[in-house]
């Protein structure tokens, strides 16, 4: 069966994260990103993941899997970019001044095949609120080939263990070639 | 009872559990009782103390640390309800949520809650936690003693008289340093 660069990114990225062997996964839905959350719940059916669910709001996220490196534990929270205005405070007070490693996994908004008018409010400028709160992020999109976006993943999370603090990768999905990559 | 009683009588019956305190005069005033390494202070991040208490929850699940307890305040939860939701929809049997509701945010000038006139021992049992009340440090004592042998997820709702304890200390420290001494202390006790 053939698939597409969308959904060989998606089977990459979730590749990445079984590779990463976290011992929770956190998430907080989005249609772009549902097919790498129903991938990661695939993965946990099957064993290759312990632990994947919900919480409400993505600051929950970030003080759940916050408290695995307590126990020299590591989680990854797969969310949209729109939900980082919730989730700063807890990222900066938490996770940035206690120097917790978590792996952020985050679609994109707002950007190149965009319909909802106002979210590029909040998307455009979360680089940058990411970056001057010295949390790393580190970006793939169309020009990206899929293997590429699942070893960024990986090499996040082993940044965010290495440098002992929250890393983001964000994932923007449009693609001129795939008529049905999300925005 | 006053916090610091509620506090005295947590502080009695952990002396061997990781305890994780919301911020401000909680985590102060527990630490005037006693710095112990078994504390996890959260020094602001307020309304994250019960998201933090699951996720350890989840971390030591399994190990020889049988439970997470958590020190929650009414004002820091009614901050961040979805956290209590969504402890009751993961339900750690190893969680142990105990919140001292003075009906005030203590640490900001006293100013009232909402928990004035919403029951937040209610609104955690309809989340599906386990819910026992405490109105003296007698009920709490026993309350605790229960959560700590009894499959959970637990919550406490502990009633506290408003006000803090004069003369406190601020809690001076490194968020590093003090992080990596609750981990220290925790994660040899996992497999020992
Ligand atoms: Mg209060």
């Amino acid at each position: 069966m053939s698939t597409t660069i969308t959904q060989d990114r998606h089977r990459e990225v979730v590749d990445a994260l079984v590779g990463l062997a976290p011992d929770g996964v956190a998430y907080v839905p989005s249609a772009s990103i549902a097919p790498i959350i129903n991938g990661a719940l695939e993965a946990q059916e099957k064993g290759d993941l312990p632990l994947v669910y919900a919480v409400s709001r993505e600051e929950e996220a970030v003080g759940l899997v916050s408290a695995y490196p307590f126990a020299d534990k590591f989680g990854v929270i797969i969310m949209q970019d729109n939900g980082f205005g919730n989730a700063l405070t807890a990222l900066t007070t938490m996770a940035v001044s206690y120097h917790l490693p978590l792996l952020i996994v985050a679609n994109t908004r707002g950007g190149l095949g965009e319909y909802n008018s106002m979210i590029h409010s909040i998307s455009e400028p979360v680089p940058e609120l990411l970056r001057s709160s010295n949390i790393p992020v580190f970006r793939v999109d169309r020009r990206n080939p899929a293997e590429d976006w699942g070893a960024t993943v990986k090499e996040a999370g082993n940044h965010a263990k290495m440098t002992f603090r929250p890393v983001v990768v964000l994932m923007e999905f449009y693609d001129h070639k795939d008529a049905k990559a999300k925005a | 009872m006053k916090r610091i009683e509620a506090l005295q009588a947590i502080v009695d019956a952990t002396p061997d559990l990781p305890v994780v305190a919301t911020c401000a005069a909680t985590s102060r005033e527990l630490a005037s009782i006693e710095d112990r390494e078994n504390n996890l202070y959260l020094l602001d991040a307020m309304g994250l103390a019960i998201s933090v208490g699951t996720g350890l929850a989840q971390a030591i699940k399994d190990t020889n640390v049988s439970r997470a307890v958590v020190i929650e305040g009414d004002g820091s939860l009614l901050m961040n309800p979805g956290a209590a939701i969504t402890a009751g929809y993961l339900a750690p049997e190893n969680l142990v949520v105990v919140l001292l509701d003075n009906g005030v945010y203590a640490s900001t000038a006293s100013i009232p809650t909402q928990a004035v006139t919403i029951d937040l021992g209610r609104f955690a049992e309809s989340v599906d936690l386990k819910v026992l009340r405490a109105n003296n440090t007698e009920e709490l004592a026993v309350a605790l003693k229960q959560t700590l042998t009894e499959d959970g997820p637990w919550f406490i709702h502990a009633r506290t008289e408003p006000g803090n304890e004069p003369g406190t200390k601020l809690l001076l420290i490194d968020p590093v340093v003090h992080g990596d001494r609750f981990r220290r202390w925790l994660t040899p006790r996992l497999s020992a």
